[in-house]
């Protein structure tokens, strides 16, 4: 399995919970250092864990990391596109936003994770099984003020998911956009600082839940939620 | 036969760079039945081929494999791994500038790679001067590789053509040298409608070394070395049950006809290293069809081609695609023969 933006959060969390249920897994972040501890974390279940440093915003970056996954674990089955920018901090209104912080958020949030969706997905059609979970948010179906940049861009990631799950139907292979909800993280720390961490979601929690869709093999395909 | 080809026809950056779909580069058909050639697109090649056919796809992922170097006197030189082993490689080395033109390298020297890879040059090969052994003292060259290599782009290829568009939409397993490129043209929207027809594909892997020692003198002998390639199981299961086996390019051929038992005529999975060399004498016992793209005439990849044309249609076929104005080389146009 491979985990983008694994060092922090939720894919640290889920690296954690799949290692633990003996899970093969790549991880990358752009955070040397977290993602080590995050890897070393993973690797006292005893499975294989390969950890690179990458930029999911970086082509070059995706195809070293692509490369590296297949190449040290044989086979991808499972790809979590994870990793996602936030945008400029604290969030602004659009009509305040620079244009350069949407470009940032489109490079990571959607077109990285359509390149890296397009790295390793080859291998499950060939093989005609597997499965890719992109990481959403409500803010992709609802309008909240500030979070309009990280918003449009996880829209786009939904658009993408339901179209491609439409081109394979029948492949074996599904795209499942998925929306933890509002986690207790530093990305939602960034986010909205004023929130009240008992009101927000353990990224602990959430990975165990999404280990059990996983586990139960996710009957659905398209948009859907984790309950607690 | 073409002996020299007008440089227009070589085409620079592959179908989809040239406002092409992916798929949508020209196909040459050549029924040896018949012996009838016709003309058509990639994307239409379900219309030559029939339910109980079988592709057989190269999933070998392309590694940027022109990796710069420093030497102990401090200068630069770029290698090119053809063969690699786990602690050896056996490498062209080449300026890093263009043309790449041949640098001779000293049997013990040091040469230091970016990410920490060490290695000594150990000699040259007896068979194949051209290759140099290179020892590891440390580090991991393949981790290098992919760091800090560039992929290996011949001149006639536009500098823009980034790695990304060099993969095939199958490539899962890295190793190859150079794009196994027939499988380029083909698309998921292509094989997954093939799939639904009852003409299956399954892949094997063959990592390709390189096509040129960047000395033509050498070059026109057709050096042939030996490569990597790994036939599962799986692939074995249905490549035996089905009706025609379609090799989607020379390197599947290779390790096809590796494989194969001469007498029952039956694939083996198998991995390993092959040398075999395919040229026109040679009796297939694996393949039934090729698709390719179209080759210069000092290559082995054309004597491959040979092996399943006999000299006037192949010299026929060639002949229309260059009254045609196909586009040759990686980027270019292809060719079925059934």
């Amino acid at each position: 399995m491979a985990i983008t933006g694994a060092s922090r959060g939720l894919g640290r969390a889920l690296a954690l919970a799949l290692a633990r249920e003996g899970a093969s897994l790549a991880l990358c972040a752009r955070g040397e250092a977290d993602l080590e501890a995050a890897a070393d974390a993973a690797r006292r279940y005893g499975g294989t864990v390969v950890a690179l440093s990458a930029d999911v915003g970086s082509p070059p970056d995706i195809e070293r990391f692509a490369a590296t996954a297949l190449a040290q674990l044989g086979r991808v089955d499972v790809l979590i596109n994870n990793a996602s920018d936030l945008g400029p901090t604290p969030l602004p209104f659009l009509s305040d936003a620079p244009s350069e912080g949407l470009q940032r958020v489109l490079d990571v949030n959607v077109i990285g994770a359509f390149r890296m969706t397009q790295a390793l997905i080859g291998g499950m059609l060939m093989r005609g099984s597997g499965l890719v979970l992109n990481i959403t948010s409500d803010a992709a179906v609802e309008g909240y003020p500030g979070w309009g940049l990280y918003g449009a861009s996880k829209a786009a990631l939904e658009a993408l998911t339901r179209s491609w799950n439409a081109e394979l139907e029948g492949s074996g292979v599904r795209l499942i956009a998925i929306d933890p909800g509002d986690m207790n993280t530093a990305m939602h720390r960034a986010a909205d600082p004023e929130a009240d961490p008992a009101s927000l979601r353990n990224p602990d929690d959430v990975a165990a839940a999404m280990v059990e869709l996983l586990v139960g093999g996710f009957s659905g395909a398209g948009r859907v939620g984790v309950s607690l | 036969m073409i002996t020299s080809l007008p440089a227009e026809l070589r085409a620079p950056m592959p179908a989809e760079l040239r406002g092409l779909p992916r798929d949508g580069a020209r196909l040459c058909v050549v029924d040896r039945a018949q012996r009838r050639i016709t003309h058509t697109h990639v994307s239409d090649i379900g219309r030559h081929l029939r339910r109980g056919d079988l592709l057989v796809v190269n999933s070998s992922r392309t590694i940027p494999a022109a990796l710069n170097g420093e030497r102990a006197g401090g200068s630069r030189v770029q290698v090119r791994p053809w063969v690699r082993r786990p602690s050896s490689w056996d490498v062209i080395a080449v300026s890093p500038l263009p043309p790449h033109a041949p640098v001779p390298l000293h049997e013990g020297e040091v040469l230091h790679f970016p990410g920490g890879f060490v290695a000594r040059v150990a000699h040259r090969r007896d068979d194949l001067p051209s290759l140099w052994r290179l020892e590891r003292v440390s580090g991991d060259g393949f981790a290098s590789l992919l760091s800090s290599g560039e992929p290996i782009r011949y001149s006639y290829a536009s500098a823009g053509v980034s790695i990304e568009h060099l993969q095939t939409v199958f490539a899962d397993h890295p190793g190859s040298a150079e794009t196994p490129s027939a499988g380029r043209h083909l698309t998921w929207q292509l094989l997954l409608g093939l799939r639904h027809r009852g003409i299956d594909v399954v892949d094997i892997v063959l990592h390709t070394g390189l096509s040129s020692t960047q000395d033509d003198d050498i070059d026109a002998t057709h050096p042939l070395v030996e490569e990597w390639f790994s036939i599962p199981a799986s692939a074995v299961r249905r490549i035996n049950a089905a009706q025609r086996v379609v090799a989607v390019g020379t390197s599947v051929v290779r390790a096809l006809e590796t494989a194969v038992d001469a007498t029952t005529g039956r694939v083996s999975a198998c991995e390993g290293w092959t040398s075999l060399r395919i040229g026109r004498t040679t009796a297939l016992r694996a393949c039934h069809g090729l698709f390719s793209g179209l080759h210069e005439a000092n290559g082995s990849h054309l004597d491959v081609v040979g092996a399943f044309l006999d000299r006037p249609l192949l010299e026929a076929a060639y002949a229309e695609c260059l009254t045609r104005r196909y586009l040759w080389h990686e980027f270019g146009d292809a060719m079925l023969v059934t």
